[in-house]
């Protein structure tokens, strides 16, 4: 099963989103890009809230939406579910009324999950008596997402729901995602414009700018690509490493920035960091501030490292050569 | 504290504001509902027609109804035929006559909760499977009835006050058709019925009074209770 998106062509005001992908109904597909390149609008125009101009959608074989054929099937029948960024939560309702409206209008052959299961597993349990105005901005997260879940969607979409959390509570949302996904074999398209939230979700990735797909296919494979890394921020510069390949780590990736990779001509003896992979110098490669980016293919995948000119020389690096990557584990 | 002539006048223009309030309201819901959504077709005919009683004079309005259910007009004859139903100069007749003059009051007022409504929330319950009339009675109405209250309110306290279409259409009985207005400017014909007027009058003031402060309490109390 898969969600096929051929010549799709949406307007809005003076913007037009173009799309055309194919990403597999399994596991979490993330959408990425800058802020204004069209992320919001395609999981509106894959629900329904958007009309197309051209083009088709089609889930699964079942055709959503066919411009030339005159086909549109509307938001409430497509079995699409949709969390969107200000959770949207129904004000003249308690949480758990919003709950329930869900749960009353899913068919009755997806007639899981229950209320209070999914309730305990987002940590709602204690807020289902609240009126919807008491709640935080991390609680109206969680009670959206539940909310989107008890209606049992076939897809569900997710617009940077996590966009009103921090640090913390926004890496335990992150790995809650990924285990719902899982465990109720959801699954999930999540919009985001952080490169480490992308890397941690994605199993697939489609990659928009200036409402264009640029990119899309598995995370490992789209990832790396040059015009996907073109995206990023000089900062975030980085590359896509299974987490299987760390220390302590779980399913899904880490994004490893350039940054935070330290190279060494011997093995590290005495190292205080877990991460640590041998490989060779695959290119090298001058950055316009002098800055040498360094690609490395290891074990674990190719790895950057960006070192000052001096460093470069110092250690007299060059391509083919054997060096160590060294990553802390906190940067992970 | 008032007479037997007194709570007689008052209870019939209570009766006949209330029926009219009652038999308008479920109208002036569709058409404020249907004001409130975007553009579509023959929207700025409707908007003109919700209005029209604002601006036409009353006596018009009530002439208007003569013409088309007085007794001798197609659609009053037929009623009569077929269900023994009267409308011109009776207590139904007076009603309708003040649904039709309280009816942009009442439209305005719904319209308005409609529109405050966050388009947002009907979104979210799409993707959430439900269609556009589940839509209308499990988000709509519920975010918009506090204006819905307050509109009935408002209509009903101009409605207590209804002369120019009543007095054309349903004439001034006593005990039937006679409201509040029509006994004022009754007693204030015959001399030595002043003080029957003040008294009427100080009725009449005291309870549209209460209407728009009724009104403006029940949106108070609304805001209140959604607002985060």
């Amino acid at each position: 099963m898969s969600l096929v998106v051929a010549g799709a062509v949406v307007r809005r005001g003076a913007f037009t989103l173009n799309a055309e992908f194919e990403a597999p109904a399994q596991g979490i597909t993330v959408v990425f890009g800058p802020s204004g390149a069209g992320k919001s609008m395609l999981l509106s125009m894959v629900a329904g809230l958007h009309k197309l101009e051209a083009g088709k959608v089609s889930l699964g074989g079942r055709v959503l939406e066919d411009v030339a054929a005159r086909e549109r099937v509307p938001a409430h029948r497509r079995g699409i579910g949709l969390v969107f960024q200000d959770a949207r939560l129904f004000p003249h309702l308690t949480v758990r009324g919003n709950l329930l409206y869900a749960e009353r209008r899913r068919p009755a052959d997806r007639n899981t999950p229950i209320i209070d299961d999914v309730a305990e597993q987002l940590d709602i349990v204690g807020l289902l008596d609240r009126a919807v105005k008491n709640l935080s901005g991390g609680e109206k997260s969680r009670v959206a997402l539940a909310r989107a879940i008890l209606s049992a969607p076939e897809l569900l979409l997710l617009d940077e729901p996590f966009a009103a959390l921090d640090g913390k509570r926004r890496r335990a949302f992150l790995a809650m995602l990924r285990d719902v996904s899982a465990r109720v074999s959801l699954p999930m398209m999540v919009v985001t414009h952080q490169i480490e939230d992308a890397a941690e979700l994605a199993d697939h990735v489609v990659a928009l700018k200036d409402g264009r797909v640029i990119a899309h296919g598995t995370a490992s494979g789209v990832m790396r690509r040059q015009e996907f890394v073109a995206l990023l921020d000089r900062r975030d510069l980085g590359s896509r490493i299974d987490s299987s390949a760390v220390a302590g780590g779980k399913a899904g990736g880490v994004w490893v920035r350039a940054d935070s990779v330290i190279l060494a001509t011997e093995p590290p003896k005495g190292l205080s960091a877990r991460n640590v992979w041998p490989g060779h110098i695959a290119s090298i490669h001058t950055e316009d501030d002098g800055s040498k980016l360094v690609s490395l293919a290891t074990e674990a995948g190719y790895i950057s490292s960006r070192i000052t000119p001096e460093a470069l020389a110092e250690l007299g690096l060059k391509e083919g050569a054997q060096v160590w990557a060294v990553v802390k584990t906190h940067s992970l | 504290m008032l007479s037997a002539e007194e709570w007689r006048i008052l209870g019939t223009s209570l009766g006949v504001a209330g029926r009219a309030v009652i038999f308008s309201l479920p109208i002036a819901i569709a058409f404020a509902y249907a004001l409130s959504r975007p553009r579509f077709p023959g929207k700025p005919v409707l908007d003109v027609v919700a209005h029209l009683p604002l601006v036409l004079p009353p006596v018009l309005i009530g002439y208007l109804l003569l013409q088309g259910f007085g007794r001798r007009s197609a659609i009053g004859g037929w009623l009569e035929n077929e269900f023994g139903a009267k409308l011109a100069f009776t207590a139904e007749g007076a009603a309708l006559a003040t649904a039709v003059m309280a009816f942009p009051l009442m439209v305005r007022a719904i319209r308005l909760s409609f529109e405050a409504a966050d388009g947002g929330l009907f979104e979210a319950a799409s993707v959430l499977r439900a269609g556009p009339w589940d839509r209308f009675l499990s988000i709509a109405l519920p975010l918009a009835w506090p204006g819905v209250l307050a509109g009935a309110v408002t209509a009903f306290a101009a409605g207590l006050g209804e002369f120019g279409a009543v007095i054309t259409f349903a004439g001034s009985k006593a005990g039937e058709t006679e409201t509040l207005p029509l006994a004022i400017y009754a007693a204030l014909q015959v001399p030595g019925k002043e003080a029957l007027a003040l008294r009427l009058a100080s009725i009449s003031l005291l309870a549209a009074v209460a209407g728009l402060v009724a009104a403006e309490l029940i949106q108070r109390w609304a805001r209140r209770r959604l607002e985060a």
